[in-house]
């Protein structure tokens, strides 16, 4: 799963970069309006943390161009301002969330994740498919009930099958929103874990249609 | 300061009671002078007519008195009178005098004399007499007299005919001062009227529609609201700046201390005064926001656009949180409430109630009466028991701090809700079973398109 992550606070943006690639998410900095903008209309995100108080382009411009371009990602807005008109601004021109800060971090990312849930139509935070469970809440994967150690690429892939289960995924797909915008791109090695997660988890989980793509099928 | 009706009033009176003054005696004076001259004149005139008569019967008494024949002179102290005597000393009179002289003449044979004198009965009388020599060389003495009493009189009747003719003069004139004041103090109450009708709306005065005189002050006054808003407007990006600048070092430092808490360093006292410290921010820049609304005057909040753009956002929180949100707004509804603020109350008490509900928040807006509306929140969360209500509205006070929050909410609307004159009150809510919070706020009518 791709954010991408508009803070003009190089300490804070850093701090949210860390908690949420330590959570298994691929994360991007724009460090102001004008970078986070050109971002989200070129790059595939699942989920957008928009601060409001950016530099050059300011973040609810940001917001009302991405929505009126078409843009559907799901748009959580960060504001340090007070002001209920500020969140109330953001949430009419089209955002999912609202954050204020100083926000608890694990709170951040409980938003994330459930607005990546929800994107993808899920209800639950843990996915289930015949014997395997993933809690979206932790990357915690299970087999029968005992966990198994997952490398976070692993993670990345897993995730992103299980949002997007019943659905093919194609390679590109899966490399778009699981390696960072200027990050060594191999959709070849895509193969490799997929095939890493088959060895960890049975071979029944991922299913291959050849040429296309992957795909979990009906999940509980 | 005296109105300027009553310094226009007093100002019309004492000039018309002057002109009334002055005329009066001015008018008066010169009837009374043309009244004289012309009595004078009746009298001179009876004069010549006993002049004649002597010269012409100095003979006879009764010839004398057949040539001055005028009735006034046959009835007893009619007021008119003559008197003639020759060197001889033989006096002739009108009847009138009933035997009853009038003086002698003095020593000196002047021309003709006038005098005042003392007649019958203690009656004034004015004499004009006169030295005549008549063609069989004899002297004569004539002289004739009128009242002054009946002068005195018609002099009376005139003045107190002018009296009552300028007293209705002045009633007019008065009355004429009221209408003209109205007339021209009509602006300056159209003013009034229209800047306290529009404090309560939003545009400024329309400059066009009063006359020359006072369209510098309509415009003073619209600079002055616009200034007002400007300083209100001012104050808030302030203290919203400023929130934004210790935010994100606070966001800063509580992750921070969240990674060391992780690392099993004890930061528990540094976190729980980051917490205060966060509360307190956030409370004072409440705090500031309800003192500046002193400054908003002027401004009023169509709930159509505020209550629509509250029911957008919430529905989307809702959806999020899988609870259901449901407005019902009546159109056409405008607070006496800056947009800003109103938002802020109805975020605070929107937030709380979508925490606290199981799965339902509902908004209704009403007008209740002419001068009132009645916004009410409810949801079917776990409600705030009837002895805790008091403290739930003091802030900082968390009833239940199972959940995130700073407990400032109710505080900070409560806060906005008073400092606009309306009124707010928590129960528990019979339809869906947890907190009802009723919000009472004036209302404004609808900005006239006249």
């Amino acid at each position: 799963m791709r954010i991408l992550i508009a803070e003009d606070e190089p300490v804070l943006a850093s701090q949210l970069k860390k908690t949420l690639t330590s959570e298994g998410l691929t994360v991007d900095v724009a460090i102001d309006g004008a970078e986070a903008q050109y971002l989200g209309e070129t790059e595939p995100y699942d989920v957008i943390i928009l601060d409001l108080g950016l530099p050059i382009r300011d973040g609810l411009t940001v917001l009302k161009n991405l929505r009126s371009g078409g843009n559907e990602t799901s748009i959580l807005i960060l504001t340090a301002r007070n002001d209920w008109t500020d969140r109330v601004d953001g949430l009419d021109a089209g955002a999912d969330d609202y954050l204020t800060k100083p926000f608890h971090m694990a709170e951040l990312s409980a938003r994330v994740r459930a607005l990546i849930r929800r994107k993808a139509g899920k209800s639950t935070p843990v996915f289930s498919k015949d014997n395997v469970s993933f809690d979206t809440r932790t990357n915690q994967v299970m087999v029968e009930g005992i966990p198994i150690n997952l490398t976070s690429q692993e993670v990345a892939v897993l995730s992103y099958l299980f949002h997007n289960s019943g659905r093919l995924v194609s390679r590109t797909e899966l490399s778009d929103h699981i390696y960072q915008h200027e990050g060594d791109r191999d959709s070849n090695t895509i193969a490799v874990f997929v095939n890493r997660l088959r060895n960890k988890l049975g071979s029944d989980l991922i299913e291959t249609v050849r040429g296309r793509g992957y795909v979990i099928k009906a999940i509980t | 300061m005296t109105s300027l009706r009553a310094r226009a009033v007093t100002g019309g009176i004492l000039w018309a009671v002057a002109i009334i003054v002055l005329g009066l005696a001015g008018l008066s004076s010169y009837l009374a002078s043309q009244t004289q001259a012309r009595f004078v004149e009746v009298l001179e005139t009876r004069l010549s007519q006993a002049v004649v008569a002597v010269s012409n019967n100095s003979a006879t008494t009764t010839d004398l008195e057949s040539a001055i024949g005028d009735l006034v002179y046959q009835v007893p102290y009619s007021g008119q009178y003559w008197q003639v005597e020759n060197d001889d000393g033989a006096i002739y009179m009108s009847p009138s005098l009933n035997d009853e002289q009038l003086p002698r003449p003095s020593g000196q044979r002047q021309g003709m004399t006038r005098s005042e004198i003392s007649g019958p009965n203690g009656e004034p009388l004015f004499v004009i007499a006169q030295w005549i020599s008549v063609s069989d060389g004899s002297d004569w003495h004539v002289q004739v007299a009128s009242s002054l009493r009946r002068f005195e009189e018609e002099q009376v009747v005139l003045r107190n005919t002018l009296l009552t003719a300028f007293a209705f003069v002045a009633f007019v004139s008065v009355l004429a001062a009221l209408t003209q004041v109205a007339v021209v103090l009509r602006p300056l109450n159209q003013l009034r009227e229209e800047v306290s009708g529009r404090w309560e709306h939003d545009d400024g005065l329309e400059v066009d529609s009063y006359p020359i005189e006072v369209a510098p002050l309509v415009n003073d006054i619209n600079s002055l609201m616009e200034r007002n808003r400007e300083i209100m407007r001012r104050s808030r990006r302030q203290a919203a700046d400023l929130a934004h600048a210790i935010k994100t070092p606070s966001a800063i430092m509580r992750n921070e201390l969240e990674m060391l808490d992780m690392s099993g360093a004890g930061v528990q006292d540094a976190t729980d005064a980051l917490d205060r410290l966060d509360a307190q921010l956030k409370r004072s820049f409440a705090r500031m926001r309800a003192d500046g609304t002193d400054a908003a005057i002027g401004v009023a909040t169509n709930l159509d656009t505020a209550l629509g753009r509250m029911e957008r956002a919430f529905t989307a929180l809702a959806r999020n949180e899988g609870k259901e949100f449901a407005a019902d707004v009546a159109p056409g509804l405008r607070v006496r409430m800056d947009q800003s603020d109103f938002e802020e109350v109805m975020g605070n008490l929107l937030d709380n109630a979508l925490k606290w509900a199981s799965s339902k928040v509902n908004l209704k807006a009403a007008q209740i009466d002419d001068g009132l509306i009645m916004i009410k929140i409810t949801d079917d969360g776990p409600g705030i028991p009837k002895d805790e209500i008091p403290k739930a509205t003091l802030g900082g006070q968390r009833l239940d701090v199972s959940k995130p929050g700073t407990g400032l909410g109710l505080a900070i609307a409560q806060d906005l809700i008073h400092a606009y004159g309306g009124k707010i009150l928590l129960a528990k809510d019979e339809d869906l079973g947890g907190l009802a919070v009723h919000i009472r706020l004036r209302n404004v009518p609808a900005k006239r398109t006249d």
